[in-house]
């Protein structure tokens, strides 16, 4: 009679590792569509506009010309000039650089707050969990932007302020859904076995939790850069950013509110510029997400 | 049940105790010293310390936390540095123009958010449209929407106002503030339609933002839905498409899109700041972004508080309402 085999496949060892980052990108490619490889190549094209706009940029963004109020496509500005002859082109490119950063930013600062508070609270448990989420609870349950302009009154406005109290609002979203993967994942078997071979609690959350829960925070993020460009464009609106003359995008719009009937595109290339950015950060994370949710 | 609404009720006090705190802390921290602000910056050291004194800033920091606890229970917000008025009466003032611009967004919202949610979700050859506003929709500024808006419907064709709430210089004060509820009580129609053509506008751009987010839940839930067993029984049974969706699936979705539309009316508050602005809108909204560059911190902060129990109490009464809706769910 011959004994079944046990069906219980070998444990991984301690010493797996994940796969390397290039490896699983060539599998990615090899399986996705091509539509969402595009789309998710938006990113690089979006952040190479921001890095490289300013060196093509035809004119100094602060530095008035002789022409004021051209419109659009005539002459050498491209996008016309604004009411003291500044070259509106030139201004928007250094204005998407500045958005564009500060977005990244504050996903940056939210993704390594947010992503430790929600590692913490979900790898130890207990009431270290009960503290972290309860307070991760209290800032999202008020009113994000509305708390933001208040801190930045109180900070004063600058670009620096802005994107703090910003980051201060942004980080609660990010730590419930880190939080919510890794407990998904601490139940999984092979925390076991690490945990019966001795490994500690540090490593364990580090090694053997952390990057389960990587493709979760790249999608949440890539998805978030939009919200963030747009939120950011209206907080500038308001005036909590650089100082006039500083080009950015928000703060150009709302300046060349009162020539918007005359001179329409003063105000409105600014804005169209966060409209098409933020277009290309959602198609992007759009794209993203599908690759991921694929491979 | 009961233990349930007490519970949610206990969990937003202790959110709204917790922005006190952090509201006084803010205070604090604050770049701008009240002292000054009240008095000017060439004040003499006796008018200075005698002042410091009046406000209380020289006593012991937990001692001022609930001094400034008991006059919030009071109605005392402070002293704005910008009107000199109390921030109160203020906000009194201006509160009824944004509560009436609030109201017509968000029943503007709901009504698109339904609209792109079943023309998404529904098989016609339109949905792939409906799908790419939703996009575009949720990429766009406010003040995009705003300043389009005025240079075609106010600048190019004339049709509607860009500024203000009315035109009408004689229009009824009370007694609810809403000016197109007024002009019905008091029998002026001109009134009501005059405050309605200066509505379209603001409450527009305020709404689309509001509308894609909550749409896109509606579609993707609608979708689940549409995958059920009931629905196919619907379909077999040889219903028409649009007598499933409504009939069916509509009700069955509602919920995810409720919750979202309870957390959309925080981000809104944000777009009803900008959007007064540019409409030289009467509101607490315009009160912030005029405080803004005077660096006004009491004016800001009493308007976060309003604002912040206001989203609270919403997000409360949504989850108490789902709960009883759906006995499932638990809070």
């Amino acid at each position: 009679m011959a004994v079944a085999e046990p069906a219980v496949r070998a444990l991984p060892s301690p010493r797996w590792r994940p796969t390397p980052p290039v490896a699983s990108l060539r599998r990615l490619m090899a399986r996705s569509r091509r539509a969402d490889l595009v789309a998710a190549s938006l990113f690089v094209v979006a952040t190479a506009i921001a890095l490289l706009g300013p060196l093509v940029a035809p004119h100094n963004p602060l530095a008035a010309g002789p022409y004021e109020n051209v419109p659009p496509f005539h002459g050498s500005n491209l996008l016309g000039t604004d009411a003291i002859g500044r070259d509106v082109l030139s201004r928007v490119l250094y204005g998407i650089r500045t958005s564009w950063f500060s977005a990244l930013a504050v996903i940056a600062s939210g993704v390594v707050i947010g992503g430790a508070v929600g590692l913490a609270a979900g790898a130890a448990g207990g009431w270290v969990d009960g503290l972290l989420m309860r307070t991760t609870d209290a800032f999202l349950a008020l009113p994000g932007p509305i708390i933001a302009i208040c801190v930045v009154a109180a900070l004063g406005p600058s670009l620096r302020n802005t994107l703090i109290a910003v980051g201060i609002v942004w980080w609660p979203f990010y730590a419930r859904i880190v939080r919510g993967e890794i407990t998904a994942l601490s139940a999984r078997p092979h925390l076991e076995a690490a945990k019966l071979a001795g490994v500690g609690p540090v490593r364990r959350a580090l090694r053997h939790l952390l990057p389960g829960a990587v493709p979760a925070i790249v999608v949440t993020a890539s998805l978030d850069v939009a919200n963030l460009l747009v939120t950011l464009a209206g907080l500038s609106f308001l005036g909590l950013g650089s100082p006039e003359p500083a080009p950015e995008l928000g703060a150009m719009a709302a300046q060349n509110l009162q020539y918007l009937l005359s001179d329409w595109w003063e105000p409105v290339m600014p804005a169209l510029a966060i409209f098409l950015l933020a277009m290309a950060a959602n198609l992007g994370g759009d794209g993203i997400r599908n690759l991921l949710r694929r491979s | 049940m009961v233990q349930l609404v007490v519970r949610r009720l206990l969990a937003a006090v202790a959110i709204i105790v917790f922005l006190t705190l952090a509201l006084f802390g803010l205070e604090h921290l604050s770049h701008t010293s009240p002292v000054h602000s009240y008095l000017g910056a060439g004040a003499s050291a006796a008018a200075v310390a005698a002042e410091t004194h009046k406000l209380g800033l020289d006593r012991p920091i937990v001692d001022q936390y609930f001094h400034y606890l008991n006059d919030l229970l009071h109605g005392n917000l402070g002293v704005s540095y910008r009107t000199r008025r109390p921030v109160t009466t203020d906000i009194g003032q201006f509160l009824p123009a944004t509560a009436e611009l609030a109201i017509y967004a968000m029943g503007l919202a709901l009504v698109l958010a339904v609209v792109l949610g079943i023309a998404g979700a529904a098989r016609w050859r339109g949905a792939g449209i409906f799908r790419f506003v939703m996009l575009a929709g949720s990429s766009t500024p406010p003040f995009l929407l705003a300043l389009l808006g005025i240079l075609f419907f106010s600048g190019k064709l004339g049709w509607l106002p860009a500024t203000g709430r009315t035109g009408i210089l004689n229009a009824p004060t009370g007694p609810t503030g809403l000016l197109t509820l007024d002009g019905l009580i008091h029998g002026r129609i001109s009134v009501t339609l005059d405050a309605l053509r200066h509505l379209i506008l603001p409450a527009t751009c305020i709404a689309f933002i509001p509308a894609v987010s909550v749409g896109r839940i509606l579609r993707s839930s609608l979708d689940e839905t549409l995958q059920r067993d009931h629905v196919r029984t619907a379909r077999v049974k040889g219903l028409s498409e649009w007598a499933i969706l409504v009939r069916h699936a509509l009700r069955n979705s509602l919920g995810p899109a409720l919750s979202m539309t309870g957390l959309q009316a925080g981000l809104m508050f944000a777009g009803v700041v900008v959007i007064e602005e540019i409409f030289a809108w009467p509101g607490i909204g315009n009160y912030v972004a005029q405080g803004i560059p005077q660096g006004d911190f009491p004016a800001i902060a009493g308007v976060t508080l309003i604002l912040s129990i206001a989203y609270v109490a919403i997000n409360a009464a949504v989850d108490i309402a789902q709960a009883i809706a759906d006995p499932r769910i638990k809070l």
